[in-house]
């Protein structure tokens, strides 16, 4: 009877899984349109994700350019003269009533080779008259 | 047997079959009408709500020296806007900013307190001042308030060069004076267009961007300007107006040989970063606006015609009596001097008797040809709008008797500062006359540059311009202009001072005068011209000299400048 009972059970697990040819292929189909659903969603929040990064690494990017700007802004107003003119006239500097030229030789000719710019260097460093 | 009877409880369950029945029925219905019937309009609706189609503003382009150091720029700060309706409790809001935005207490909280939907509170706000302002209004956990971006102009060098410079308006950003309006079009930019998705609060959602077309920055413009020199024409200019009591004066620094405009100074003037304090008169660039009689600086005109024509030689002998009458008017000199002088000489001590009697040999018509060659009666460049075209009248209207006279010693005459500049260069520049210009280059956001070749034309041979040279020479080292001699270079110039025409009475004021220097440095083959105008200097100097003259006060201005200017382009000393 045991005998019996177990090849009935078997067949009829039998006739529930390899009997029914219709039911396994639906079973795989299902769990494949599963899988690709949780695919599709994680395709979608790592493409979320990257347009957030990328709209972050903009919003970087202008704040980066607007420090940009704000330096050179900042650089233009330091090279004011008027503002370095006040400044100097704070540390008691006022303009030369008198400008007293100095030609040094060689100084702001354009030599042509190697030699010549050796000389014109070396003429500087000539010690002065004791 | 008999049929089933109907159970009152059986008819209960019918009744609640049948509501049940008809609820999803009328869910049902709503839901044929949202998803299908109204869907489209529906959908639409909610796009309005939350797509907006704006404007990208462009980026202005920058205006820069010829050092290229940022003259104009457009930075971009935050604005704090307000939404009354969507503040709960405006004194509070009002406690918490009026310290912030430095705002009267009981002005902001009647501005917190209104109707409207949009309130500006402040202007453009620097990046630290806009950050501390946005941490406080998070921490306070205020509604209705939002910093918004948007550009503002900032001008770094403040008044220095101002009126070349120009300003923009404060509300759409367009160029209104100077190089920001005639280069508006280059600086502008092109607007782009996109559509943001914003959620109720108007904060924009992010991926909901969608760009139609991007915007188009401006081009930068690079000018001639020199900030060194122009800082002490300014400085320069600024302390003889002091010292002279003058309304108004004008300074123009040229490279000869290029055309390039160094530096031009216009006083009074103004700071287009401060417009509280902004006058019309202030916005008038006046060494292109102002027109004045140029006087015994013009003189130069027809001595080089003359020569030019091989009339005289600079040692021409011409009777130079004391004082000469032609119609109803008498033409005198301000000094004494010989009976019969050179042509040098009359150059260097300005008689006005010798130069009528030139500009008698040269002729109307000639004399008329080289002031219209030396680009007098017309604007000299096409950098400045607006600029004047001086007064230059045909010489068929001239007057039979007197206007060839007046013309020679510079009355009849407008030019503007520039124009004169642009005379004594074409003398610097070996008789070639070559196109004042401030634009050096302009340089679009692909990088590509636009530049444009300066006109030029002769009007006078080498020769001749040499021998002006020289004869200017002998105005500084000998003559009217003694007190514009450098140490260190050789200089030449004229002297011009010309009494001032007063409207209201309708003739020439007995006071009053307009004293000119234009000059140029070094004589053999110069670097730079300047010309200087005061409007009506008074006082002495200490040995009595009247300032009314250009002699006396335009020629230090010069002086100084000039000096500066050489040593700033490196130009070596030629006198020992």
């Amino acid at each position: 009877m045991t005998a019996g009972v177990l090849t009935r059970a078997r067949g009829a697990r039998a006739s529930r899984i390899g009997g029914n040819t219709v039911l396994r292929p639906l079973v795989v189909f299902t769990l494949a349109v599963i899988l690709a659903f949780f695919a599709m969603i994680y395709s979608r929040i790592s493409l979320d994700r990257t347009a957030f990064e990328l709209h972050q690494i903009e919003q970087e990017f202008a704040a980066q350019d607007r420090v940009h700007w704000d330096l050179r802004l900042e650089l233009a107003r330091l090279q004011d003269p008027k503002r370095i003119d006040a400044a100097a006239a704070g540390l008691g500097m006022v303009y030369p009533e008198q400008r007293i030229t100095i030609e040094a030789p060689g100084v702001g000719v354009e030599p042509s080779s190697g030699t010549e710019r050796w000389t014109a260097s070396r003429s500087l460093l000539t010690e002065p008259d004791q | 047997m008999p049929g089933p009877r109907w159970r009152i409880h059986d008819l209960r369950v019918i009744a609640l079959g049948v509501v049940v029945l008809l609820a999803w029925a009328a869910i049902g219905y709503r839901l044929f009408q949202v998803q299908g019937e109204d869907a489209a309009a529906l959908s639409q609706r909610g796009v309005d709500q939350r797509l907006r189609h704006e404007e990208i503003s462009p980026k202005r382009g920058t205006i820069y020296d010829r050092d290229g150091i940022e003259l104009a720029v457009t930075v971009y700060g935050s604005a704090l806007i307000a939404d009354p309706k969507l503040i709960r409790d405006p004194a509070l809001a009002a406690a918490l900013l009026a310290p912030l935005i430095e705002e009267n207490l009981a002005d902001l909280t009647i501005k917190l307190d209104g109707d409207s939907r949009y309130v500006r509170l402040t202007g453009a706000l620097e990046h630290t001042e806009a950050a501390l302002l946005a941490t406080a209004i998070e921490e306070s956990g205020l509604d209705g308030l939002t910093l918004v971006e948007e550009p503002v102009r900032i001008y770094p060098s403040g008044s220095l060069a101002a009126p070349v410079i120009g300003l923009t308006r404060l509300d759409d950003g367009s160029g209104i004076e100077g190089i920001e309006s005639i280069m508006d079009g280059a600086l502008a930019g092109r607007a782009g267009e996109r559509i943001v998705e914003r959620d109720a609060a108007g904060r924009a959602i992010p991926q909901g961007e969608y760009l139609i077309e991007p915007s188009m920055p401006g081009s930068d413009v690079f000018l001639t300007i020199d900030r060194e020199i122009q800082h002490t024409a300014e400085r320069v200019l600024g302390l003889a107006i002091e010292q002279t009591g003058s309304l108004r004066g004008a300074v123009v620094v040229l490279d000869p040989s290029t055309g390039r405009i160094l530096a031009m100074a216009s006083l009074p003037a103004f700071d287009p970063n401060d417009r509280t304090s902004l006058l019309p008169e202030m916005l008038r660039n006046g060494a292109v606006v102002n027109v004045y009689e140029p006087g015994s600086t013009l003189k130069i005109v027809a001595v080089a015609g003359a020569l030019e024509m091989g009339i005289v030689a600079p040692g021409t002998v011409i009777a130079t009596p004391p004082e000469i009458t032609i119609g109803d008017e008498t033409f005198t000199d301000a000094a004494d001097h010989p009976r019969i002088m050179t042509v040098a000489d009359i150059v260097a001590k300005s008689s006005n008797v010798g130069t009528i009697e030139i500009q008698r040999l040269l002729g109307n018509e000639r004399h008329y040809a080289f002031l219209d060659a030396f680009g007098l009666g017309r604007p000299a460049s096409i950098d400045f709008a607006p600029e004047s075209a001086g007064r230059l009248d045909h010489y068929t209207r001239w007057c039979r008797s007197t206007c060839g006279a007046s013309a020679a010693i510079g009355y009849g005459i407008g030019t503007t500062p520039l124009q004169l500049a642009g005379v004594y260069a074409a003398i610097a520049n070996g008789g070639e006359w070559v196109e004042p210009h401030v634009v050096s280059r302009i340089v679009g956001p692909n990088g590509d540059q636009i530049t444009s070749e300066p006109r030029r034309r002769r009007v006078i041979s080498s020769d001749t311009a040499r021998l002006v040279r020289t004869m200017l020479q002998q105005v500084v080292e000998g003559g009217t202009g003694h007190r514009a001699v450098l140490e260190a270079f050789t200089v030449g110039g004229k002297t011009g001072t010309s009494n001032k025409f007063d409207v209201e009475l309708g003739a020439y004021s007995a006071d009053e005068t307009i004293a000119w220097f234009a000059g140029m440095a070094p004589i053999d083959d110069p670097e730079i011209v300047a010309v200087v105008v005061l409007d009506a200097p008074s006082g002495q100097l200490e040995d009595g000299t009247e300032l009314k003259f250009g002699g006396a006060s335009a020629a230090p201005v010069f002086a100084q400048i000039a000096e500066s200017a050489l040593h700033q382009l490196g130009v070596a000393p030629d006198r020992g």
